[in-house]
């Protein structure tokens, strides 16, 4: 039979993987294909397969990964099993999610090099190929660089160079942003962008969580269930349109301006197209709109008359022989605040941290924690004091079982082992880690791992806790579920500080923000008031969530002249109740 | 990184220098500097090699310092100590003793072994010193494998190995932070140090299998190792200047050699010892 699809570079038929050891499969029958120069996003929830099908199109499973295959990959119609690893890897190009787990040299050049090397390109036509790989990625510059100094970033566009400089005809992004802030990730899908306009040709499939900047792009979406079947593939606005209420199920985020408009359609409204980005949701929305509309102040009010759980005066610090880090920061944190800890990268937000918790000891007189001097303080009452989450979870475990990681700092302070129990049991019971006490903390989910840690250093009754980026890298989902967590223990009285890159986080959960622009602090005030500042906006490199824009276009405002950026406080201009039905019938 | 000794990136006449033929280079001296028993050969390769370090290296002292500094600390109190008081002359053979304190005695014998050992540690430590100051490790894997016919799977692996490093140093020093947050103290007893190690180690291996994993899938996906043949960005040369300094360095080795001889300074070799 020669009757091949000539359209299809990649064709996936009756796909079965099954890991060695593993009960179920990964990936359950699926069949799909991806035209040239066709954009094709992957959505699912963990485990769905996501990964595992890149590693199947590019060959590594079974050959690299230990896993069982069924089915067939062609490529531009060839059976994909008959092609050499040789000849696979040089068609589709791989990035993945680690930054720093996917290279192997110490330079750049040298790591788009090995790519080549590897396919025996000839010497002589390297440096071309290198020059113009990075130049696609704005890396052009950096080619002598030492991989170990790039940012987040800049190394997940290298990986991308990498890639493009092997001149592959698909390319499979895992990830590629998910562990980038806002800022990054927002350049690395502007640098897609540019790559459908200079290669039109090149197939791209794109596994992402957030969608919001993406999903113009897409040509089609496919939705992988958690069993690792297929739910639905087709365009985007087809997919997310009506599938809706599955993709929800799954746990899968829709761009917010697509959730918004599927909230008012539950409400009655009548959104005949589904907007996918700002400007078509401002479309839609805007014959919508009540004229006028000025929306009731939707602030959280901020209790200024609280004392101060953290102060910081005039603190300067300097690393050992570096340049300056922090310079002459105050700042004040009432008690039972929600304060986000924002700015660009390498502003000073973690080191501003470790000062707050005592990591690193600050001169007499410049931290106070509920009212005493940080420094008069001694190690046992500072930890009982104030909590600090890290941002890899996994740093702060110290004991083989679940619950014993809770009782850990209870035992050092030899309470009763009836209390330590209660207070163990209470614990897990609110984190939800009831089912594994007995488990071993580096076996958890990614989701359980950061609950764990949490409550950790909830155990000798801190009433104050400092996170680093707690939703770093965790699906929507897990990220979601804490910050609930952690509304419900500031409504207990704990003051929580968070350094956080997501803006859409600010938006939804913190009263307050401080802005640290290269070691100074350049707001301290409401969130809503942070996000009326836009030239503060760009200059610390945050991305504002779409509401906002959305806001901005369609000139809404609160009473006090804040933009609504939580979905609830829309409704009230479409005229929809709180409950989430229009008002005095549509 | 900013470990006690590193690459230290210029363009000299010894960085320009084939890593393989460089490393044979030293390894003449090294031999010399083992073979010899008297203090003067080490002395003066020593110095030989500090000049090179900084005439053909071009490398500042300050670079290295704290590397020779610390170490001739170690042989100061260790070997020329240890050897002044406990020095075992062979049968038959008179020692010299220049002071008694009480039963302890020290022997001018064993001062100059001592000397000798220290000596030769530094000459041979500063060889190192001009490989790793002046050598590229990417070119040193790289001239291994082109030069020397190690594998080239093994080189590869070295050089993501030596990628890691900073990494996981910097990962320990959270996970120490994050441990005194917990309340950890550091407990000095052998039990105590040994719980730290296993708490400290658990964190650190979980991350280190995780990304090894990944980096190895990350090279499968760039056919690492899936051709018969590879080609290289980088080609190491030998060229007529590496040859030259290899013969230099064994003509001034042996030089040296004849000359200490010819003033009866030199010990070993078969030489005789000085009375």
């Amino acid at each position: 039979m020669e009757t091949r699809s000539l359209a299809a570079r990649v064709e996936v038929r009756g796909l079965r993987v099954r890991y060695a050891r593993a009960r179920a499969h990964a990936i359950d029958g699926l069949s799909f294909e991806v035209r040239p120069g066709e954009v094709l996003l992957v959505l699912g929830p963990s485990g769905s397969g996501k990964s595992t099908l890149g590693l199947c199109l590019a060959g590594l499973i079974p050959q690299s990964v230990p896993a069982r295959m069924e089915g067939t990959v062609l490529l531009d119609g060839v059976d994909a099993g008959t092609l050499s690893i040789g000849e696979r890897t040089a068609r589709i190009g791989m990035v993945f999610q680690d930054p720093e787990a996917q290279f192997c040299m110490l330079s750049v050049e040298d790591e788009v090099a090995f790519g080549l090397e590897n396919m025996a390109v000839p010497r002589d036509q390297m440096d071309g190929r290198i020059e113009r790989a990075l130049e696609a990625v704005g890396l052009g510059h950096r080619q002598r660089e030492r991989v170990d100094r790039l940012s987040g970033g800049q190394k997940q566009r290298l990986a991308l160079a990498c890639a493009l400089a092997r001149d592959p005809d698909v390319l499979f992004l895992d990830e590629p942003t998910a562990n980038l802030d806002p800022a990054a990730r927002f350049e690395f899908v502007q640098l897609l962008r540019e790559l459908r306009q200079t290669r039109p040709d090149l197939s791209v499939i794109i596994v992402e969580h957030v969608l919001d900047d993406l999903i113009d792009l897409v040509d089609r979406v496919l939705v992988l269930t958690a069993e690792g079947t297929l739910l639905a593939v087709g365009a985007p606005r087809a997919v997310l349109d009506r599938r809706t209420q599955e993709l929800d199920a799954l746990g899968i985020w829709l761009p917010q301006v697509t959730a918004l408009a599927h909230k008012l359609r539950l409400a009655g409204l009548r959104v005949p197209d589904l907007p996918l980005s700002v400007s078509e949701a401002a479309a839609a929305f805007g014959p919508l709109l009540k004229v006028g509309c000025i929306l009731p102040d939707g602030a959280v009010p901020v209790a200024p008359d609280q004392p101060a759980a953290l102060d910081v005066r005039n603190l300067s610090a300097r690393y050992e022989h570096g340049p300056e880090v922090l310079h002459d920061v105050g700042l004040r944190v009432p008690r039972g605040a929600f304060c986000a800890l924002v700015g660009p990268n390498a502003a000073g937000k973690t080191t501003l941290a470790t000062y707050l918790v005592g990591i690193r000891a600050p001169e007499p007189g410049r931290v106070h924690l509920f009212d005493d001097d940080i420094t008069t303080l001694s190690t046992a009452d500072l930890t009982a004091r104030v909590g600090y989450v890290f941002q890899n979870p996994e740093h702060q475990f110290v004991e083989q079982r679940v619950e014993d990681e809770l009782a850990y700092s209870l035992r050092l302070r030899d309470r009763a082992p009836d209390e330590i129990a209660q207070i163990v049991d209470g614990l897990l019971r609110s984190f939800g880690l009831d089912a594994c006490r007995a488990c071993s903390p580096f076996g958890l989910s990614q989701g359980q791992k950061r609950r764990l840690s949490v409550a950790t250093m909830l155990a000798v009754g801190q009433r104050a806790l400092v996170l680093d980026e707690p939703t770093f890298g965790q699906d929507r989902h897990t990220a979601h579920a804490l910050m609930e967590r952690l509304l419900a223990l500031q409504r207990e009285g704990v003051t929580l500080l968070t350094i956080t890159h997501d803006m859409q986080m600010v938006a939804d959960y913190a009263e307050s923000a401080i802005v640290l622009v290269g070691g100074r602090v350049r707001f301290a005030g409401s969130a809503a008031a942070l996000f009326a500042q836009h030239a503060l906006l760009e200059e610390a490199a945050l991305r504002p969530p779409p509401l906002h824009a959305l806001a901005r276009l369609l000139g809404v405002r609160t009473a006090d002249g804040a933009l609504p950026l939580r979905m609830r406080d829309w409704y009230p201009c479409f005229g929809v109740g709180p409950g989430g039905v229009v008002e005095g019938g549509a | 990184m900013k470990g006690l000794l590193s690459y230290y990136e210029s363009d000299s006449w010894l960085h320009r220098r084939n890593p393989v033929l460089k490393l044979l280079s030293l390894g003449l001296v090294v031999l010399a500097a083992t073979l010899a028993y008297d203090p003067w050969t080490p002395l003066a390769l020593l110095l030989l090699v500090v000049a090179a370090e900084l005439l053909l290296g071009r490398v500042p002292l300050r670079a290295y310092a704290g590397f020779v500094l610390l170490l001739t600390l170690v042989g100061a109190i260790g070997f020329v100590s240890a050897n002044a008081f406990f020095y075992t002359p062979a049968e038959g053979q008179p020692v010299t003793v220049l002071w008694r304190i009480g039963s302890a005695r020290v022997t001018a014998e064993g001062l100059r072994m001592g000397l000798t050992l220290t000596l030769r540690m530094l000459a041979i430590s500063m060889c190192s010193v001009v490989l790793v100051t002046t050598t590229d490790p990417t070119d040193l894997v790289l001239s291994l494998i082109q030069q020397a016919r190690f594998p080239y799977r093994l080189g590869y692996g070295v050089l993501v190995a030596y990628r890691f490093v900073p990494l996981w140093q910097s990962e320990l020093e959270t996970i120490r932070a994050a441990h005194r947050i917990r309340g950890v103290g550091e407990n000095k007893s052998l039990r105590g140090r040994w719980e730290q190690l296993r708490r400290y180690a658990l964190p650190l291996l979980a991350s280190a299998i995780r990304k090894a994993e990944r980096v190895s899938v990350a090279m499968d996906s760039k056919a690492f190792g899936a051709l018969p043949q590879r080609t290289y960005y980088r080609r190491l040369q030998v060229g007529l200047a590496d040859w030259s300094m290899l013969l230099a360095t064994g003509v001034i080795t042996v030089l040296v050699l004849l000359g200490l001889a010819h003033f009866g300074l030199l010990a070993g070799f078969g030489a005789v010892p000085p009375a």
